[in-house]
């Protein structure tokens, strides 16, 4: 088959890291070419030059033989490249029809007015040509992640795309939905168009990939046909190392009595109207409790309400048997929750703050760091070197702003805080999103050591490796409320799938 | 092409260099634009050196122009740091020198020594309760302060318009034949004078160093405190404060608060150190609210650096009133702070991002291709 | 009361109609070019500096060269200028938008550009050679109630109504609308699809303020007409306030604009006439003012929480190659 696209030593630097450094990937016409690497490998940034929004410090692009150079993503998209984001670009206020068009100066696109009818049409017959199903008149966020990923590949298509990047697709999507995404993109394979899926799940990579070129800190390791690739194999290629993939790993310590009990809660979402719809939950001492589902299901409504960040339009938090006020954090954190928020960033730390002031974020009016009114920045100082001693910060002192250190470094700021507080419950949303293979290891096993000395757990995740490796019990959420519950050492994740995707259908 | 990359370190000489530089490059925009007007650069900027630190009496002078620059500097940066964009600072100091005056007029000589901190407390009172209204606003019902605050600035001072001109107020001076005819406020007693200190030929008026002593408490308070710490998490990312179970709303109540009693004391300031009198034409027409935007922006919201910045512009602001005239012409000022201003704002850039003259491998990558 | 001796033109209602109509045009302008900026993201606080430079050059124009249409286009373009200044700070050098729109009204505001202008190009106290003027029939200006209030108008109000449907039909209907919608609401997105993001927020920004200029000079050109330093006192910050009330749409800005034009011209009617003489004049002077906050207070308590109409990305920059 001949090659679409060719890569060649490509570079690229940012401040302080090389992101891509001699980068080879080669991909056929009509091949499902797979892109597998740990998160900071490079993936994102390569597919962002093969897009057009960075451009590469050094090395080429050759598209069917021809080098091209992008100076924007209009030349790449022109080029006949189309790229799913994982966090998609689409823009929430505007109709699907619109968010199709947008940006399109051909053809069509080259007139001055837009006849919202006349898209809407439009788009529907592509809609249709595909065995995509959208309404092209509804409006974006009234949209679940999976159809607004389907909006995507309608954009690609629609602006004849004859490369499609998907970066991690199937994070949004039940394992059902993600099994009939990799039907629609062996279509579009067969077709003769070139898609290259970027993931650093090796299951989905072995399912649905004809090859697979390996990427790590940067580089490219190497290209192998799947066929002859296994997990284990494919595992060692990402991570340099042998791994054991990721495994139930048995604890110690005893399930006790109920720490955690949440009763009949509803909640109001951002936009108004209810995210979460009674909710019942429980977790005991040394217990792990996950909450799985698909994004934007009411996940983070859920630990916010728990953890007091958010008020409650009915129902109760109950810890050790004492029911919260509720919507109140300081009270939460007196009742002894520890919360490891999903935006670490901007919820779990203040970003331009030193980290010595953040392992305080919410001791700073203990007696141990004040007198008086007075804070005693010595002991604040003191008391962060030796968390990040113990915790094996690495990237910087006491005094670093937060924002500078490592993702995974970050988490373990916000761990180190949280456990130090001795809580009772620990409230963990997407605890290991966007991390690498070692520091998601050192993640799993603070939690694993948490439960062990007694503390409930509840995790709430999207990803269901992750679940069934910590969790002991898993609660499926959908639409705001808990449509099932599985015992996690005797469930698998087709039950689990079915369960996201409503329940019993 | 130009390019800009995130510092992963910032040098700590940039913080002094960049407001240093912008300053300079200010002047020379400053120049570009008297000389496409017909002005001497080189006249005018030595004539303002001269009028506004030349001389003993030059620096007395500017030191008068700086006191209520100072307050208001202090004003916005005790709010600005919390991401509070007070801008009623104007407002907040004509609503303390009301107030002040009226402590002051009301305690009349018999009190003695009581009278100054009576008006210190009367502006204080004034200044924080103009802005404690865009505080509740924005507290309970957010609502944009920004806009509140300013439009709270037309209201105060058609308030203090209408004390003097349009009504027979505990403030104006209705004994008088001449007052009769040409309203003013009623002088204060002898007691409300704020004391002058002498230094070696310097006069230097109680508000300015009152002023630097709230400084130096509000450096304590934002650096050192609990306070100051919940101030800086706010100010950084209120999400991280409500995540840490920080009463956002009560802070912006007690910063919008304090922001105004700074502000009001330079009102009362005014009244007790320098006019005497509530003086509304005095007051409106100085435009000190906005100067003090404009000194902490450039002081990057530094209580200390505030001050200094506040004798310079104070300095400008001086010379601007002495020197008004054909080669002095009105406004000036106004264009100077707003130049600075905007070199300041791009030089912040220089500090965030390395700036990076065209990108060598992209050339190279075009050259082969 | 309602029916005064010279018929039901001259009844107070519709004296306050017609000063809605004189006094809400400024505002009426500026708000459109501050909605145009904002439509794309960037919020610009110096509508009443960009104003007032706008009204002192038009001024200036129309004193040289006789010629309002020629007057129009100095304010516009001086407006323009001064928005570039801010379009600069904060699309390309990323400045903060609060920050660098307060530095704009500072610079060019009633202390600092216009009054240097003014007072350089010898402006203030000159009587105007030209001003706007209403120019219909006179039968039609005299017609009941909506002669005085809509047709005893001079070009520049007519000329707001065209603004606003053009502003209007350019958001909703047209692909540059489409984009410009796109990087207000989501610069990423827009992006991605190959739309120039920094070239969709220069523009918006520059001709948000040509429009400012050309409100700016509504005051110097028709309703004062000459130049009086800070002759805008306010407007531009209504204006912005109205952007707001309008949940940023062109036709409600016009509702919008002419409710507080209402309240601008209120002072001047009452005064003319001796209606409640009693009250002290800075009663109805700081009506605008304080109408602004209450309205704004009712706008955000019904729908701030969500955010009602604003563009998502209004206030931050954009930077794409950022890690």
């Amino acid at each position: 088959m001949p090659s679409a696209v060719e890569l060649r030593d490509i570079t690229k630097r940012f401040p302080g890291v090389v992101a891509n450094d001699g980068v080879r990937f080669e991909a056929a016409e009509g091949e499902v070419h797979a892109l597998l690497g740990e998160n900071g490998a490079g993936k994102s940034t390569l597919s962002n030059i093969l897009t057009g929004l960075y451009r590469p410090d050094e090395g080429e692009i050759v598209l069917w033989g021809e080098p091209v150079s992008f100076a924007s993503p209009r030349d790449a998209l022109d080029a006949g490249i189309g790229m799913v984001h994982q966090h998609f670009r689409l823009v929430p206020p505007f109709t699907v029809a619109e968010n199709v068009i947008l940006g399109d100066h051909r053809g069509e696109g080259k007139k001055f007015m837009v006849h919202p009818r006349r898209i809407e049409r439009n788009v529907a017959e592509l809609g249709k040509r595909y065995r995509i199903a959208v309404d092209p008149r509804a409006r974006i966020w009234q949209l679940s992640l999976g159809e607004q990923q389907r909006v995507e590949i309608l954009k690609a298509l629609y602006r004849q795309a004859r490369i499609l990047i998907l970066d991690e697709p199937t994070a949004v999507l039940t394992p059902q939905e993600a099994e009939s995404l990799f039907e629609t993109l062996r279509v579009m394979a067969d077709e003769g168009r070139t898609v290259i899926f970027i993931s650093h799940k090796l299951h989905e990579v072995k399912a649905v990939a004809d090859r697979v070129t390996v990427l790590r800190d940067g580089r490219t390791i190497d290209t192998v046909d799947t066929g002859s690739a296994t997990p284990r194999s494919l595992a060692a290629l990402m991570v340099g190392r042998e791994v054991s993939l990721a495994e139930r790993v048995e604890r110690d310590g005893e399930i006790g009595a109920p720490v955690l009990e949440v009763r009949g809660l509803w909640a109001h979402g951002d936009r108004g109207g209810d995210a979460l719809r009674g909710v019942d939950l429980q977790v005991r001492t040394g217990e792990i409790v996950a909450i799985a589902g698909v994004a934007g299901n009411g996940q983070r409504e859920l630990a916010e309400t728990i953890t007091g960040m958010r008020a409650a339009a009915d129902g109760q938090v109950v810890v050790d048997g004492r029911p919260l006020r509720g919507g109140d954090a300081r009270e939460a954190i007196r009742a002894g929750i520890a919360h490891v928020p999903e935006d670490r960033l901007h919820t779990g730390v203040a970003p331009s703050l030193s980290i010595a002031s953040n392992v305080v974020l919410k001791s700073y009016r203990g007696k141990q760091v004040t007198r008086g009114p007075l804070l005693r920045l010595r002991a604040i100082r003191d008391h962060a070197a030796s968390l990040i001693r113990r915790y094996d910060v690495r990237g910087g002192g006491p005094e670093l702003p937060a924002r500078q250190l490592s993702g995974g470094n970050l988490q373990k700021v916000v761990l180190a805080r949280e456990f130090h507080g001795d809580p009772r419950v620990l409230v963990v949303a997407s605890p290991t999103r966007g991390l690498d293979v070692a520091a998601i290891e050192t993640v799993h096993r603070y939690l694993r050591d948490a439960a062990s000395s007694g503390v409930g757990v509840l995790l709430i995740s999207e990803d269901l490796d992750e679940i069934l490796a910590l969790a002991d019990r898993v609660a499926v959420i959908y639409e705001g409320a808990i449509v099932g519950e599985v015992d996690a050492g005797a469930t698998t994740v087709e039950e689990i799938g079915l369960l996201m995707a409503g329940g019993a259908g | 092409m130009i390019r800009f990359e995130r510092r992963l370190r910032q040098p700590g000489w940039l913080s002094v260099a960049v407001p240093v530089g912008s300053v300079i490059v200010a002047f020379g925009l400053m120049t570009l634009v008297l000389l496409a007007t017909g002005h001497s650069p080189g006249h005018t900027f030595s004539r303002l050196l001269d009028t506004g630190f030349g001389s003993k009496v030059a620096i007395n002078e500017t030191f008068v122009s700086a006191t209520p620059l100072l307050f208001t500097g202090l004003c916005a940066a005790v709010a600005f740091r919390m991401q509070l964009f007070n801008i009623g600072g104007e407002g907040q100091l004509y609503a303390g020198a009301i107030l002040g005056a009226a402590a002051g007029i009301a305690l009349g000589n018999h009190s003695g020594w009581l009278s100054v901190p009576a008006m210190i407390v009367a502006g204080a009172v004034g200044g924080a309760a103009l802005a404690l209204v865009p505080a509740i606003l924005r507290a309970f019902l957010s609502t944009n302060e920004i806009i509140t605050s300013l439009m709270l600035n037309y209201v105060a001072a058609l308030v203090i318009n209408y004390l003097i001109f349009d009504s027979q107020s505990y403030w104006r001076d209705t004994s008088s034949p001449t007052a009769k005819v040409f309203p003013q406020g009623k002088n204060l007693p002898e007691a409300a004078n704020w004391p002058l200190a002498h230094v070696g030929g310097l006069y230097l008026p109680f508000g300015l160093l009152l002023g630097v002593v709230l400084a130096a408490v509000i450096w304590v308070l934002y650096t050192r405190t609990r306070f100051g710490f919940e101030v800086q998490v706010i100010g950084d990312s209120p999400r991280a404060a409500t995540y840490a179970g920080m009463r956002t709303r009560r802070k912006i109540l007690a910063v919008m608060a304090l922001s105004g009693a700074v502000a009001g004391i330079g009102g009362a300031s005014q009244d007790g150190d320098f006019r005497h009198t509530l003086d509304p034409r005095g007051l409106t027409a100085a435009g000190y609210g906005y100067a003090g935007i404009v000194i902490a922006a450039l002081g990057r919201y530094n209580p200390f650096a505030v001050c200094l910045i506040a004798f310079l512009l104070g300095g400008l602001q001086n010379a601007g009133f002495a020197l008004q005239g054909v080669d002095f012409p009105s406004g000036l000022v106004g264009v100077m702070q707003g130049l600075i201003l905007f070199c300041a704002l791009g030089g912040e850039l220089l500090v965030r991002y390395r700036v990076r003259l065209g990108s060598r491998g992209a050339q190279r990558a075009e050259a082969t291709a | 009361m309602l029916v005064a001796a010279g018929g039901i033109n001259n009844a107070v209602l519709v004296v306050v109609l017609a000063s809605a109509v004189v006094y809400g045009t400024p505002l009426l302008y500026a708000a459109l070019g501050e909605l145009l900026a904002e439509r794309a993201g960037v919020l610009n606080l110096g509508v009443e500096g960009m104003m007032l430079v706008g009204a002192v050059m038009g001024f200036w124009a129309v004193q040289r060269t006789g010629s309002l249409l020629l007057a129009i286009g100095v304010a516009a373009v001086a407006g323009g200028a001064m928005a570039l200044i801010h379009a600069f700070l904060v699309v390309t050098l990323r400045a903060n938008q609060i920050v660098s729109g307060l530095a704009l009204t500072i610079f060019a505001g009633a202390a600092g550009l216009s009054s240097y202008l003014g007072n350089d190009l010898n402006l203030a106290d000159q009587p105007a050679k030209h001003a706007f003027s209403p120019f219909l029939p006179r039968s039609w200006r005299t017609a009941d109630v909506v002669g005085p209030v809509l047709l005893n108008q001079s070009a520049l109000v007519y000329a707001s109504w065209v603004c606003v449907a053009l502003v209007a039909v350019y958001l909703s209907r047209t692909r540059p609308g489409l984009n410009l919608r796109a990087v207000g609401e989501s610069p990423a997105a827009a992006d991605a699809m190959g739309i120039n993001v920094v070239a969709y927020r220069y523009v918006h920004t520059v001709v948000g303020g040509a429009f400012a200029g050309v409100g700016g000079a509504c005051f110097s050109l028709a309703i004062t007409p000459q130049w009086v330093d800070g002759l805008t006192s306010g407007a531009g910050w209504i204006a912005i306030a109205l952007v707001i009330f309008a949940f940023w749409r062109p036709t409600l800005c016009l509702v919008g604009a002419y409710f507080f034009g209402a309240f601008s011209g209120i002072p001047f009617t009452f005064q003319a006439r001796g209606i409640l003489s009693g009250v002290p004049p800075e009663l109805f002077q700081s009506l605008p003012y304080v109408m602004t906050v209450v309205v704004l207070v009712l706008v955000s308590s019904a729908g701030a929480r969500r955010r009602l109409g604003a563009p998502a990305s209004l206030g931050t920059p954009y930077v794409r190659e950022e890690r």
